[in-house]
This record gives structure tokens, sequence and C-alpha cells, in this order.
């Protein structure tokens, strides 16, 4: 297949010990960044009353797919959006799974809709007024590279600008000892391809990444990052973006990651910013 | 990109497979049944696949990878795959399942047989209580080897998948996709949507004057995707065109005027190539909800002539949610092939505010090009074109 090249225009990020883009640079290069203590976001692109009932994965989503936007200089309702969460919420999934194993099983309306693993999506075009194409995705361990390769072959496709977010938040108690994350993590990045025409903004002075797929079985990289990062890259599917992240800081110059059990998918750095 | 269907397969309670499916919609003969789904006390109807009741599969188990497991092994799709597997290599095949319950009739289960308040040992199975299941399990099943992803968008599921397939074939990504959707009854959706106030006492009538509301259903359905120049001997229909757009209105309501729905058919209309007097039948959305068939049947009226012929089929299996989208993609594709318009079924009195052609009785009719809308919560919409190679 044919090489995609595309530029990364923005980025967001929030989790546990970041907040922002720079904290998780920071973070990524060994760093500290002053706990304030904030158990999850509270974005403002959504509506008060909603933001209220809004799950912390929606919650997650929205924060880091606004930053992302923002950095990239592009209103989200101009961007069609794929989503991806590895484990899904958990803690909805808890609660109506404990209500349906009791005599009374009458749910909450709101908690059932927000139970779609496309909530973020529906939350992110609701409150940004997008009526883009909205993906919401699943690939458990290998939800980071199969998320990668399905939204830059769409990009490239369609020659459009594309969010993606990638979010998930701690399991619940009774699923943690098969789905292991302790930690809420969501980065967004804003890609657009190279040679699209008329080129996305700010495309000119963005970094710029070579992806393709290869028939090879390869494991999920090392990182050396310290504490509770390097632990959450282990157990948060989502995570596993950050070395992807270091391609766009410059701290790696190529990655190689898993799709599936016989191929892989690739990236190197073609130009600095 | 000339992207063809190299073979379906549907599985419902409207029929097991596809040749069952047909003398179903030929004999006017509905799978709903009172609600007798394990543990619901809920008052409604459901279209439920009695055959997955007894299937075993280990570290596996759940309903819905059962349901998965036997609309894989129905017609040649099996045959084929392992076929394209030797003619390519199966890192060459892909896999894209759309799905919206995933297996979460197995985390309900498992939540009934809890151990001091931990998974009991038949449960602790990783690779199903996860979103990403039906992928993983059809992985298994199949022993392809190459990329496999799930998409989730509730109802829009597996109308999407065929977009994703597309693309995929397109940039060369694999030879071969097989695309699925697969959805199962469980205690969440009947109570979710009974949450909602969405469930019908009826067998539900989509876009009927007196319909009050929805059936749930279960299905799976597979198709395989290939390249048309690829020179496969295919069914000789193509995927013309799709579309995908978000309402951007409320999380379970549809936009009013049904934009989003609106974006998604003339995106896929500019897609094929072709005009909306071009299109011979849609499969509607039609859930029978009061708000879906008003605002999606006015849409139609305000956008096709009156030589379009529309239908909802869901009286046959219910609303199979996350396996709607192919489930009906196929249904249209089916009739397409055949020259059956499958009519809208339990119709006795057309919505008094709708102008469309419907009929509640099966149609023969010579036809190129067929439509099927796909409409879910958050807004989620995905409308597919099909037409003869």
């Amino acid at each position: 297949m044919q090489k995609l090249v595309f530029n990364v225009l923005g980025i967001g990020a929030w989790g546990s010990g970041f907040r922002n883009w720079s904290d998780l640079q920071i973070r990524m290069t060994g760093g500290q960044v002053e706990d304030d203590g904030a158990k999850g976001p509270k974005p403002e692109v959504i509506p008060a009353n909603e933001r209220r009932r809004a799950p912390l994965p929606v919650r997650l989503a929205v924060e880091a797919s606004s930053q992302a936007c923002e950095h990239a200089g592009i209103a989200p309702s101009e961007l069609a959006c794929v989503f991806v969460s590895g484990l899904g919420d958990t803690q909805l999934t808890d609660y109506m799974c404990k209500v349906l194993a009791g005599e009374n099983k009458a749910l909450s309306p709101t908690k059932f809709h927000n139970s779609v693993h496309n909530a973020a999506a529906g939350y992110w075009t609701i409150s940004t007024g997008c009526m883009q194409a909205a993906n919401s995705v699943a690939g458990f361990g290998e939800s980071v590279s199969l998320t990668l390769m399905e939204a830059l072959i769409q990009a490239q496709a369609e020659q459009r600008a594309l969010l993606l977010t990638f979010y998930d938040a701690p399991s619940s108690p009774i699923l943690k000892p098969l789905l292991k994350n302790e930690h809420a993590f969501a980065v967004s990045i804003v890609i657009a391809p190279s040679n699209m025409t008329p080129p996305a903004p700010g495309n000119n002075d963005a970094t710029e990444l070579v992806a393709s797929v290869v028939e090879q079985a390869v494991d999920w990289p090392s990182g050396e990052w310290s504490d509770d990062l390097a632990e959450c890259y282990t157990t948060n599917p989502v995570a596993r973006i950050l070395p992807v992240l270091e391609l766009v800081t410059g701290q790696r110059e190529d990655l190689i990651m898993p799709l599936s059990s016989a191929t892989a998918l690739s990236f190197s750095r073609t130009k600095n910013t | 990109m000339d992207i063809r269907l190299l073979d379906y397969q549907s599985t419902s309670a409207a029929g097991i497979n596809l040749s069952n499916l047909r003398d179903s919609i030929d004999r006017q003969k509905s799978g709903l049944r009172p609600n007798d789904l394990a543990g619901s006390d809920i008052n409604t109807w459901i279209g439920r696949v009695s055959a997955v009741d007894n299937i075993e599969l280990g570290e596996w188990q759940s309903r819905n990878n059962a349901l998965a497991k036997l609309g894989y092994e129905q017609g040649d799709i099996q045959a084929n795959v392992e076929a394209l597997k030797q003619q390519y290599r199966p890192s060459r095949l892909g896999i894209v399942m759309g799905s919206s319950t995933s297996s979460i009739d197995r985390t309900e289960t498992a939540y009934q047989h809890l151990e001091d308040g931990a998974l009991s040992r038949d449960y602790k199975q990783a690779n199903v209580h996860n979103p990403h299941a039906p992928s993983l399990f059809v992985a298994h099943l199949s022993g392809i080897t190459g990329p496999a992803v799930t998409i989730n968008t509730a109802c829009s599921s597996s109308a999407k998948v065929f977009a994703t397939g597309a693309r995929w074939l397109a940039a060369g990504l694999v030879d071969a996709v097989l695309v699925g959707g697969v959805d199962t009854l469980c205690l969440s959706v009947l109570h979710g949507f009974d949450s909602l106030q969405l469930v019908s006492e009826n067998q539900c009538r989509p876009l009927d004057q007196a319909r009050d509301g929805i059936n749930l259903g279960e299905a799976s359905g597979y198709s395989i995707l290939v390249r048309g120049d690829d020179g496969h001997a295919d069914t000789g229909v193509r995927l013309l065109g799709y579309g995908e757009s978000s309402d951007a209105h409320h999380m379970s309501h549809p936009h009013p005027d049904g934009l989003g729905a609106k974006l998604a058919m003339q995106q896929a209309l500019a897609m094929s190539s072709l005009r909306a007097e071009q299109i011979d039948y849609i499969n509607l959305h039609g859930t029978s909800s009061r708000a879906n068939d008003l605002i999606e049947g006015r849409l139609v009226a305000s956008m096709y002539p009156s030589s379009t012929q529309v239908s909802s089929t869901k009286a046959w299996m219910g609303h199979t949610l996350g396996a709607a989208g192919i489930t009906e993609a196929l249904i249209a594709v089916d009739a397409l092939k055949r020259g059956v318009i499958p009519g809208s079924m339990n119709l006795n009195e057309l919505d008094h505010e709708l102008c469309i052609s419907v009929s509640a009785d099966n149609m023969e009719r010579d036809m190129s090009y067929v439509m099927s809308n796909s409409f879910g919560f958050g807004g989620n919409n995905c409308c597919l074109v099909f037409g003869s190679a």
C-alpha cells in the first residue's frame, strides 16, 4: 500500500498528572507538574447542565479534543473525528450490570444513553455543532495503532483534516482484575494529509510523519517514562499514543507498533518543526 | 474505486440465513415474538434468535459471540474466507465489525454470578468484557490475521463498516475485508430502551399512524468486500457510495428536521454520482418510534420523487441496533438482486403527515440503485448506496 504522509497540526491532553500538552511534554521528559488535585476535567465547551451529567470518559475526551482544535487553530465544526476508548465506560457498565442483577431493573435513561461507546463523539459533536462524520471505534490493546491507521486512511481518501481522540478512564473495581487501568488518560491530535489542497491551516510548520503498514509481528515499543506515566503506558490501552507523541517532539526518529498478530504500523519523521 | 460484494449472509429472527430470510420476506412472516428473554419481564415483542441459546464457546462465551459464530457459519461466507486466505495470505484480509452491545450480555451474567463481590472463575474473560470483543472473536474464528477494528456508533455501527472496508480496499491496506455486524438481546438494551419509553407493547408498526414504539431484536450479518478489478466471481453488486454525518443535536433524539440524515444521504448520492430520482428503493431506518419515522419520512418525501419506493423492514426481526445497519443494507442489496422490494410489514394506515411511496405488500420491480439508512444515538448517521455492477 501507499505510504500515508501527514502533518500533526495540534495536540491536546488531560490525564493523571497533566492538564494539557505542555504538561504532558514535561512529564514525558521526566519532569514533574504540580498536582491541582482535580479528579477530572470540566470542559467549558459542554454547556453546564449537560456537563454535570457527562461521564468522566466523555469529559476527558472532550477536553483533550477542545485543546487540540485550539492548538491547531481549526474550528471543531470543520473536522471529522474518530474517537477511541480501549475499555469503554466501565463505571457505567458497572452501574447497569449491578442494577440489572437486582430485583428492580429500572435504569436511568440518561445513564443508558450515556452508556453507548460513541457517547464522547456524541457530546463532542453536539457541544461544538459539528455535523461532520464522527466515528467511534474500539481496538482493546491495539486501540491506538488501529485508530491511527483507520483515521489516516480516511484522511487520505477524503482529503480532509481529522480529529483523533484517545481516552480511557480508570476501570471499575469489579472489572479491574481484567481491565487493569488505574489512570485517566486522554490525548487528541489533529492531523491532515500533507498533500491536501488547499493545505490545512498550519500545515507548513507542522511536524510531518510518514506511516506505512507492514506484514510483521511486533511487540509494543518500550518507553523510558518515570513512575506512574510508565505504569499508565502498560495498563491504559490509549496511553500507547505516547511513543507517537515522542515522534512529534523529536525524541524518536521512527517507531513500529502492532496492528494485529501479523501486521504492524510503522512511522518515521520527515522534517522538524 | 469499484468495491464489490463477493458474498453476504444475514442471521436474525426472520431467518437464520439469507435463504430463510428470503422465505420470510416472501411469505410476510415476522420473526417477532412476545418477550421471553430470560430475566426480563418487560411487556413487549422481541426478535430473538433461539438457535444461539445453546452454543458453547468456552473462554469466548457470550451470547453476542454465539450469534457472531452462528452467522459466520451460514451460506458460503466461511468457505469464501478460507479461499481468500489461500489466494492471498491471512494477513492480507481485514475485519471490520460493527456492534453496539458488544458482549455486555456476558458482563450482565457475570454480575449475577459474583463470588464475594468479585468475578467468578468462568467469567474472567478479558477478551470478552470489552467493546472490541466482536472483532477479537471473529479474528479468532476466521483465522484472519490482518487488521481488525470494531466500530461502535450505536445503531449506525454496522452500516459504517462498509465505508471503512471500502476505504481499506481503496488504500490497498488489504485485498479483502470481512465486514460484519452483531448485536444481541440483553437486559441492558431491553431495560435501557424501556427507560426511554421507546419500547412498544405491540408488534412494531413502522410509519403507521398508530405506531407506538420499537421492538428490539438481535442479528448478525456479514459481507465480503473486494476490489472490482481483482477479477473475483462476485455477486455483481457494487457499493457505490456512503455518507457519514452527525446531527449535532441530542444524544437520544433525532434532529427535528433530520439535518444530519439529509447530509448523509446527500453525501452518499454525490459519491455515487447519482441524482435522488435514480434511487429505486430505500430501506429506511424506520424504527417505529414516533419521532424517527415522522422525521425520516418527511425528509425522504422532500428529497425523493414518488418513483422511489421506501419501506422499513423492522417488523420482520425488530430493531437489531448495532447489527441493524448491515442487516438492512443486505436486505436492500438482496432486493436489488432479486427484484423484490420487501413491504413495510404491519403498515395499516400511513402516518397522516407523510407522503411517501410505501406499501405493506412486497413489490416486484427491476432496480438499478438501492439505498439503506441507519441513524444512531449520539446523532450518528450513515447512508449506503448499492447498484448493479
